[in-house]
């Protein structure tokens, strides 16, 4: 006889929920669909327009460029060219287009085409434009043939390559087609008009974004998913638990705790990778008492580097603005370490030989760890008599603060990440005068770093290049803009199903899909 | 009763005159450089001024306001100048989210708690009445996104009944939209394992918002129903031999529940304006997360959208608790 009870009943109820979930969930595995769970949403799908991690994620699989980007140190590789000449000047960029490469729609990739986008990019000046913006403009980029594109350089810019992966070609037949009075950006903000191996499936803001893989895609090989999901999940906590789970196969956003905690679990692989993001206090070079380089040497020099490290979780302290793997990077730059004797030496140089002066430093509030840093300055500081007020803003606060010497805060904690594999990127927006008022570079000038970062960016030849950078380097340490902090491991947690992954410094987080698969 | 209806509704309009006033003020006057940070961190001066005269920024407040008001009369709501998305479509992605998630709470708590609440009056000072005032002040005094963490371990990870996170299975495509409410529109499309599913989904959020709606509405529902017990009419009743039931049910639920229908009402809009942490924990893509993201970064138009957008639902269900009052006592009239 059968008996039933309310318990019963409700038990039985959840578990056939659950139980239907998971016979779907399994029919999705052999579907082969990847989710990964990302804090950030993609709000806008326009090559040309959006930016940030998740919509390079998107628009890297969705779309193609010229050329791609793979290894560690990255390197540009062939994408929708074949191959590419370079003008012994540097100034000519000759491509060859793959003859197979395909829009979703069935018409070729030509010359034309990237023609076309590179132009929109620059006329719109959104999203990644400030990357080829000065370095190319609207007569550059020209069509030999349907296959042959020459791209002419208004000024020599050696890391032309390593910015082309974010220069997405879009088919100008769709777009101008749905041209509207905005260039096309209200539909690209919601459609695809590309080549690239994966299409839009299903777009929920602020849910999730489900790519399918494009059946007659004309990149051929790669991994064996049929699909991936891109859901967004604001808890780090949670992100973790669905890997746990295996609800989700990759996490991008954990926090070393999350990391700690999946340690040694079963179907769980984790990537701990130095990436190019650099964490730095930059110093008021221009207004209030950081002004006198031998106060900034002082501090720079009483910092407590082992406390910072410490309590950065997964990191390692920078030696210098360039992360180690980076070209460039000089071995032997002399950095600041603590050395209490040497930090009164030079404020016993300084305008304020007894300290007795209040600074303030300003960190985003809410970043628990950047509010641990500022109290290892303020005990730092504490040595050299010198008090540290410390204020959290909200971000668009400190970057309106940014604008002015005058508003700048005395300390200003930054990250700052690469968008490409080359000192370039993070040597010019972080310490060339020109990107003065912007938060990578508030206020620091130095000409001679100007002029060296400027031939940088022109010098050919590798060893020369290097040279430029190497004296670059010794120069800002000279200087002391910055307590140089610490580069943050990029870290992933992914089901150990998945294959093909090969890490990336660049943009390592705006998962590539096309090599993936799952096992 | 039409007239009233009428004429609270007009009142509506001043009030979100005032609130649009009010809130676009507050957007524009707060420190911070918004443009600046959507002009992205490459941006020059010149790259900033551009975005703030593509926006309208580089009027003067007045003339954005006006331009703003006018463009609500035309369904624009302004367009967001991070993701460039325009707010009306933004609201109706999120909205549906959150509405679906406060009216599951609401009605677990208007269903729960109002009979719990009675029992509690009928059993006073009885085990019941200790057991529900007990039970009441733990699930008022627990944060909503900690009572979400402690749900999410032991359904999702322990027990494995319920699902951890998110609407619906990821790799299923949900219900065809139609109010965007998933367990609504699975109903309006027939398709009832999806509703199932959406249920469950729905379950742990919902359960985790409601405890403290549930639990005030428990304790107005008891205080006022011993009220209206000692009245002299339910005496009467008593004395003329009618049914507990009888009583409790026809007479002293009409007259106790007024008190409580106002907290319904105050709680609704309350809840909408509360559910960021819920919707963290749960990954419910509400517009309380919506709504976060846009001050944290100080996007103008969302905020203000949302703003507006809660202020209109918040007046329109304390409109309905006020028709509510005159359906369930006659003695209500308006005027």
């Amino acid at each position: 006889m059968l008996t039933t009870t309310r318990r019963g009943v409700m038990a039985g109820g959840a578990a056939l929920l659950a139980g239907m979930a998971t016979g779907r969930d399994a029919q999705a595995q052999s579907r082969r669909i990847l989710v990964m769970a990302s804090n950030q949403d993609i709000p806008n799908f326009d090559p040309h327009v959006a930016n940030g991690y998740s919509a390079s994620m998107a628009l890297r699989n969705t779309y193609d460029s010229l050329v791609g980007v793979a290894g560690n140190p990255p390197k540009p590789v062939p994408q929708l060219a074949q191959s590419w000449t370079i003008s012994d000047d540097g100034r000519e960029y000759t491509f060859k287009l793959d003859p197979a490469a395909k829009f979703h729609d069935g018409s070729p990739v030509n010359a034309e085409a990237v023609k076309y986008s590179f132009n929109r990019l620059l006329r719109l000046n959104r999203g990644n434009a400030w990357m080829i913006a000065g370095v190319v403009d609207q007569n550059s980029v020209e069509a030999i043939d349907a296959t042959t594109v020459r791209i002419k350089l208004v000024t020599p810019f050696v890391p032309f390559l390593s910015v082309l992966p974010w220069v997405w070609i879009v088919n100008p037949a769709q777009v101008e087609a749905n041209k509207g009075s905005d260039d096309g950006q209200a539909w690209l903000r919601s459609n695809l008009a590309g080549s690239g191996a994966f299409r839009l499936r299903r777009a929920e803001a602020g849910n999730l974004y489900e790519f399918e893989r494009v059946a007659d895609a004309w990149r051929k090989g790669g991994g064996n998913l049929t699909g991936a999901i891109w859901k967004i999940t604001r808890e780090t906590a949670t992100q973790r638990l669905m890997v746990q789970r295996g609800e989700a196969q990759i996490a991008v956003d954990l926090t070393s705790e999350d990391m700690d905690s999946l340690k040694g679990r079963a179907g769980v692989n984790l990537v701990i990778e130095p990436e190019y993001r650099t964490f730095s206090m930059k110093m008021n070079t221009r207004h209030g008492p950081l002004q006198d380089a031998n106060l900034r040497r002082a501090i720079a020099c009483a910092f407590n580097y082992q406390g910072m490290l410490d309590v950065a979780g997964y990191a390692e302290l920078m030696k210098g603005p360039f992360p180690e793997s980076i070209d460039g990077f000089d071995k032997d730059l002399p950095v600041y370490r603590t050395d209490l004797a040497r930090a009164k030496e030079y404020l016993a140089k300084s305008s304020t030989p007894n300290g007795g002066i209040k600074i303030t430093v300003a960190h985003v509030s809410g970043l628990e760890q950047q509010r641990r840093w500022a109290l290892v300055l303020l005990d730092s500081l504490r040595a050299l008599n010198i008090e540290l007020d410390i204020k959290p803003m909200i971000w668009p606060d400190m970057v309106s603060a940014a604008r002015s010497p005058e508003t700048t805060p005395d300390i200003f904690m930054v990250y700052q990440t690469a968008n490409y594999g080359d000192p370039d990127n993070l040597a010019f927006a972080g310490y060339h005068s020109s990107r003065n008022g912007g938060w990578q570079n508030p206020t620091y000038a130095n000409p001679e770093v100007d002029s060296l970062l400027t031939q940088a960016r022109a010098e050919s030849d590798a060893e020369k290049r290097r040279a430029l950078y190497v004296r670059f380097q010794r120069v800002l340490m000279e200087d002391s803009p910055d307590i140089f902090g610490v580069l943050e491991k990029r870290k992933l947690a992914m089901r150990s199903n998945v294959q093909g992954f090969a890490f990336t410094p660049v943009a390592s987080n705006a998962i590539d899909l096309f090599p993936l698969s799952l096992g | 009763m039409v007239g009233y209806i009428l004429r609270r509704l007009l009142l509506l309009v001043p009030v979100l005159l005032g609130l649009s006033m009010l809130v676009f003020a507050i957007a524009r006057l707060l420190p911070g450089d918004p443009v600046a940070l959507a002009a992205g961190p490459n941006a020059t001066a010149a790259d900033v001024a551009s975005v703030a005269r593509e926006f309208g920024l580089d009027q003067p407040l007045v003339v954005q306001y006006w331009n703003y008001l006018t463009g609500l009369f035309r369904g624009d709501w302004g367009v967001s100048i991070f993701t460039r998305r325009p707010v009306a479509e933004d609201l109706a992605a999120y909205l549906p989210a959150t509405l679906e998630l406060v009216l599951a709470a609401m009605l677990l708590a208007i269903g729960l708690g109002i009979p719990l609440g009675l029992m509690a009056a009928v059993f006073r000072n009885k085990w019941p009445d200790f057991l529900a005032r007990t039970v009441s002040l733990g699930a008022i005094s627990m944060p909503r996104f900690f009572l979400g963490l402690v749900f999410q371990l032991l359904f999702a990870m322990w027990l494995g009944w319920l699902p951890l996170s998110g609407r619906f299975p990821l790799t299923e495509d949900p219900p065809p939209q139609i109010t965007g409410m998933l367990t609504v529109d699975a109903l309006l499309s027939g398709q009832f394992h999806a509703f199932g599913v959406a249920l469950s989904y729905l379950a742990l959020p919902a359960i985790a918002m409601c405890l403290s709606p549930l639990a005030t509405i428990m304790r107005m529902m008891r205080a006022s129903t011993i009220e209206v017990l000692q009245q002299d009419y339910v005496l009467t009743e008593r004395a003329l031999g009618l049914s507990q039931k009888l009583i409790l049910f026809k007479y002293v639920l009409k007259n106790a529940i007024s008190a409580t229908l106002t907290v319904i009402g105050l709680y609704f809009g309350w809840l909408l304006g509360g559910t960021v942490l819920v919707e963290t924990v749960f990954d419910w893509p509400g517009i309380g997360l919506y709504a976060t993201q846009a001050v944290l970064t100080q996007d103008f138009m969302p905020i203000i959208g949302v703003t507006l957008c809660i202020g209109a639902i918040f007046v329109t269900v304390n409109l309905v608790v006020d028709m509510l009052y005159g359906l369930l006592n006659p003695k209500v009239r308006y005027q």
